[in-house]
């Protein structure tokens, strides 16, 4: 038996000790400001991350069949947490989504669990049905409507940045397990014809893009988010304007500790610091694949790569967004931005990732 | 192997990703290296909060360095609300020292806005300011600013102009060389968070640059003499006007302007309109009258149609002009005269022959080539034109009345400048007041005006003769008030009847002199207009031609013009008899003494034989009715 895919996980533990760090200097100022303490933000972090790290030492340890053979058990419950999460008095409203639990002061997001377990549920699915898949009707279209029925109730909180991680990390599985590109090509082509209907059915949806594409043209309304997040980036340059020195957490930038985490490493650590994030999320997702490619189990494989995109896949999402070159869809970046649920599912499924390669 | 085709799509999905974090690699690489600069500058004006301190103005002097408008320090107070935390406590501690409402403070200090002046421009004494400091409240500011002041008030107003409440030039001078006086602009910078307190950044400060220096061709000197004369003539006549001008006529440059009704530049809220915008001695526009027969006058000299000496008129009181009467101002005529006479005695019919000998053509050639019915050009705002008959609709009658100043309209500015050519050897120039422009941080000059000719007008030879002419006038003929001894004095008498609706207004007059010395080498031109002077005669000899003549004496102080004596006796021969040059007597006996001065008063003292000392000194002009005092040793 061997003992896991080590780099990985030291690598996991450097970024998640620098996200400590950051989200320290990014919430300072906030956490001062709601709780007269500026550690707040980032004692709860390392409170989680402390139980991340229990979280990733068990996980590896149990053979990761198990989640085989309870998929069916998991979806259910993820199925009952989010219904439940939708009624007022259970879930509690944050930031305009009722997608919470809230436990004290903590908070727990069914969805970002619900994200683990989708990606359990369809590996077996593919797994088991291999041969099938090349038939789209009896094949695809049922895994298809598994996962609608989940992106619906996600939607109904509403969580769109998680909803979109959960639908692309899926479709993106189904890809690789040997569907025709030809199907691909034709989901594509009638997303893009749904597009031009939505947008010809209400044109305000044009403007929404409109100031997507100039944040200019909005700048204390929708382009607010994105010009601070701009102002924040541009002034760092190379090497930032120092840690601890950014201008933008001042309550320029909103909640600079969570989904704009990033804007603050490039206004405080510049570009090297880009290059240095950007790196270890090649790094983690760069040795999820290599597990993928080494599992000569089927489950596994799925499971391994579904984990490992899930994790890329969001943090992709989220730089584009602080950049700029998508629209703001609400979506933290994993191990980094602060946030107890997100922490611990990306760890849990660092854990998962390294009992398989553990099984290799 | 079976698992080819999952891994082939696992790595091309590894490659996709990959090239998607490369891309928000290269966004971020292009917002930090390409749009840095814009974006930086947008971030510190979103971090910084400015407080704009105003550079104080230039000063404004004359040519001898005398200031005429400067800028004195004061203190404006700011506050940024969200800086302040008691506002219950600063809001009566700031009433309390300034010693004014808590409520009016509280107004400022709670409003929700990013700055507020509580005070702007105020005389603060410094123990107050001090005191304000010393309560070293967050949030509080004292700034330096700068309020105009102008040394001699209304007699410089519509040259110098005035500012408003921002320092901003706003008419005049202030506003042409707004540019060049406003200086720039300091500013104290501090930082912010987005809640607008104010963050632990140490403050920026840049210090304000004063404007620079305008230099005038002005001399307050004359400037002081020629506003005390206006006011006089306002006061003493009840006038509805008067204006005047002193300028150099040899190059252009404006030595005193000024006109009343004036107006006080730093009330100027108080005036009408009309009071400010007309700065009269370049914007009124009259008929000149008499003055205006120099025109004539070196037009005909010039075109050789008369020789003044020889050439005769006779004046019997009126002349027919295509079956219209025109008079002569004196009832009856002048007579029989030579045309030097014509232009002593201001003969009207003698100035119509000479119009008739010069023709449409040449005399308004002339009058335009003088410059009239354009701008001078002078760096002033608020030029007017002047209003000329137009060539093609000129019958005889207008070209006889143009010939003596009547029916045409010129501005003050055009007629001296017009005048300046006919005396300085035949050039026109542009009159100018501003000399240079000094930027005093680096001591260098700007801008500096040089006199400009516009174009020869008339020849040496004709402009020597109109000098004499003119000088003639002021010795025998109609501009004997404004004779001065020792100096030759030229100039001309104008009274021009006014005109209303296209109707001559009865008894309603603009009496105007022109006068200029020495008429040898003329220094100094002045020009004086008084507009409907009354309970006195109005004729343009007793009200102006004094009032020139006052001016001219504070010239030959002020600009320390040298009497011009020796060798005057034979152009002085045209002169009344009373007036001789004394002769230098030091040295003779008592006897040759008493014989040289054989035309004046003796006194002698002292015992002795021979003459030591005399007074008033040998070769100056003197009445015969001096008393010439000798000291005999």
């Amino acid at each position: 038996m061997k003992k896991g895919d080590l780099p990985l996980l030291i690598t996991v533990i450097i970024i998640t000790v620098f996200g400590l760090i950051m989200i320290y200097s990014a919430s300072s100022i906030w956490s001062m400001y709601k709780f007269n303490n500026q550690y707040h933000f980032v004692i709860q972090q390392a409170f989680f991350f402390v139980i991340g790290l229990g979280l990733i030492f068990i996980l590896k340890k149990i053979d990761y069949h198990i989640y085989y053979k309870y998929a069916n058990l998991i979806i259910l419950i993820c199925a009952v947490f989010l219904v439940l999460v939708l009624i007022p008095g259970i879930g509690s409203i944050r930031n305009g989504s009722r997608s919470w639990f809230g436990i004290g002061s903590f908070g727990i997001q069914p969805s970002e669990f619900a994200k683990i377990g989708l990606i359990i549920y369809t590996a077996k699915y593919l797994a088991n049905n291999n041969r099938l898949m090349k038939n789209i009707v009896k094949g695809v279209l049922p895994i298809l409507g598994v996962i609608g029925f989940f992106f619906l109730l996600i939607m109904l909180e509403p969580d769109f940045g998680t909803a979109m991680v959960i639908v692309l990390t899926l479709v993106v599985l189904i890809f690789i397990s040997g569907v025709q590109i030809s199907f691909f090509l034709k989901i594509g082509l009638v997303g893009l014809l749904g597009i031009i209907g939505i947008i010809i059915a209400a044109p305000y949806r044009m403007k929404r893009i409109v100031s997507f594409l100039n944040p200019w043209s909005d700048p204390l309304g929708s382009g607010y988010q994105i010009l601070q997040s701009l102002y924040a980036i541009g002034p760092g340059g190379l090497l930032g304007q120092g840690f601890l020195h950014s201008r933008q957490k001042y309550f320029y930038l909103p909640e600079p500790q969570t989904d704009f985490i990033f804007s603050i490493i490039s206004e405080e650590l510049g570009f090297l610091g880009v290059l240095i994030v950007t790196s270890l999320f090649i790094i983690i997702f760069y040795r999820g694949i290599s597990i993928a490619l080494k599992t000569n189990d089927l489950f596994g494989k799925y499971l391994a790569f579904g984990l490992s995109f899930g994790l890329i896949i969001q943090a992709s999402l989220n730089l584009m967004v602080v950049v700029g070159l998508i629209p703001v869809t609400g979506v933290t970046l994993p191990f980094l931005s602060y946030g107890g649920s997100s922490l611990l599912v990306s760890m849990a499924s660092i854990g998962i990732l390294l009992n398989i390669s553990k099984n290799n | 192997m079976f698992f080819n085709d999952i891994h082939i799509r696992i790595r091309f999905i590894f490659l996709v990703m990959i090239i998607i974090l490369l891309l928000v690699i290269g966004k971020v690489f292009y917002i930090q290296f390409f749009s840095y600069n814009k974006l930086s500058q947008i971030t510190e004006d979103l971090w910084s909060r400015k407080m704009t301190i105003n550079a104080p103005r230039g000063d404004i002097v004359d040519r001898n360095g005398n200031v005429l408008a400067t800028s004195v320090v004061t203190t404006t107070i700011y506050v940024v609300p969200s800086q302040i935390k008691d506002k219950e406590k600063v809001s009566k501690d700031i009433a309390a020292i300034l010693n004014c409402d808590y409520n009016d403070v509280y107004k400022y200090v709670s409003k929700n806005s990013s700055m507020e002046i509580i005070r702007k421009g105020m005389d603060l004494p410094s123990d107050i300011a001090t005191q304000i400091d010393n309560l070293g409240y967050d949030g509080v500011y004292l700034v330096v600013d700068s309020k105009r002041y102008y040394p001699y008030g209304d007699s410089l107003a519509h040259i110098i102009g005035f500012v408003g409440s921002d320092n901003q030039g706003l008419s005049g001078l202030e506003l042409t060389y707004d540019e060049y006086l406003k200086g720039i602009n300091g500013e104290l910078k501090y930082y912010s968070d987005g809640k607008g307190n104010k963050l632990e950044v140490p403050d920026s400060y840049v210090a304000p640059s004063k404007g620079m220096t305008l230099e005038l061709t002005l001399d307050i000197e004359l400037i002081k003499a020629l506003d005390n004369e206006l006011k006089n003539a306002m006061d003493k006549y009840n006038s509805n006007a008067a204006l005047g001008i002193v300028m150099n006529p040899k190059t252009g440059e404006i030595l005193a302007m000024g006109s009343k009704p004036s107006f006080d530049p730093v009330n100027y809220q108080n005036f009408s309109e009309e009071i400010i915008n007309r700065n009269l001695p370049i914007w009124m526009t009259f008929e000149p009258g008499s003055t205006f027969k120099i025109i004539t006058l070196a037009s005909s000299i010039e075109e050789e149609v008369v020789d003044i000496f020889k050439d005769t008129y006779t004046d019997t009181g009126s002349v027919n002009v295509d079956g219209s009467t025109l008079h002569c101002w004196k009832h009856g005529g002048h007579g029989t005269q030579t045309y030097l006479e014509v232009a002593e005695n201001s003969c009207n019919p003698g100035f119509v022959s000479l119009g008739n000998k010069l023709g449409v053509d040449k005399l308004m050639g002339y009058i335009e080539k003088f410059g009239f019915g354009k701008k001078t050009g002078i760096d002033l705002n608020g030029e007017g034109n002047g209003i000329l008959f137009k060539k093609e609709n000129m019958g005889p009658v207008e070209l006889a009345t143009t010939a003596f100043g009547q029916g045409i309209s010129v501005t003050p500015i055009q007629q001296i400048t017009a005048v300046s050519a006919a005396i300085n050897g035949g050039n026109l120039l542009t009159p100018y007041v501003v000399h240079s422009i000094i930027d005093d941080s680096s001591k260098s000059i700007i801008f500096e005006n040089k006199p400009i000719i516009k174009r020869e007008v008339i020849s040496k030879e004709t402009s020597t003769m109109v000098r004499f002419v003119l000088e003639s006038v002021v010795a025998n003929g109609t501009g004997k008030n404004a004779y001065i001894e020792n100096y030759r004095v030229g100039g001309k008498t104008g009274t021009a009847q006014k005109v209303s609706n296209g109707k001559y207004l009865v008894g309603n007059y603009i009496l105007s002199f022109i006068g200029f010395l020495p008429a040898s080498d003329p220094e100094v031109i002045v020009y004086i207009a008084v507009d409907n002077p009354k309970g006195v005669t109005q004729y343009g000899g007793t009200i102006s031609a004094p009032i020139a003549r006052n001016i001219m004496l504070s010239a030959i102080e002020t600009l320390g013009i040298e009497e011009k004596s020796g060798g005057m006796l034979k152009e002085y021969s045209y002169l009344d008899v009373k007036y001789l040059i004394v002769p230098d007597v030091v040295g003779m006996s008592k006897e040759d003494a008493t014989k040289a001065l054989k035309d004046f008063q003796v006194k002698y003292s002292g015992n002795g034989d021979k003459v030591v000392y005399m007074s008033p000194k040998a070769d100056t002009f003197q009445s015969v009715d001096t008393t010439i005092n000798l000291l005999l040793n």
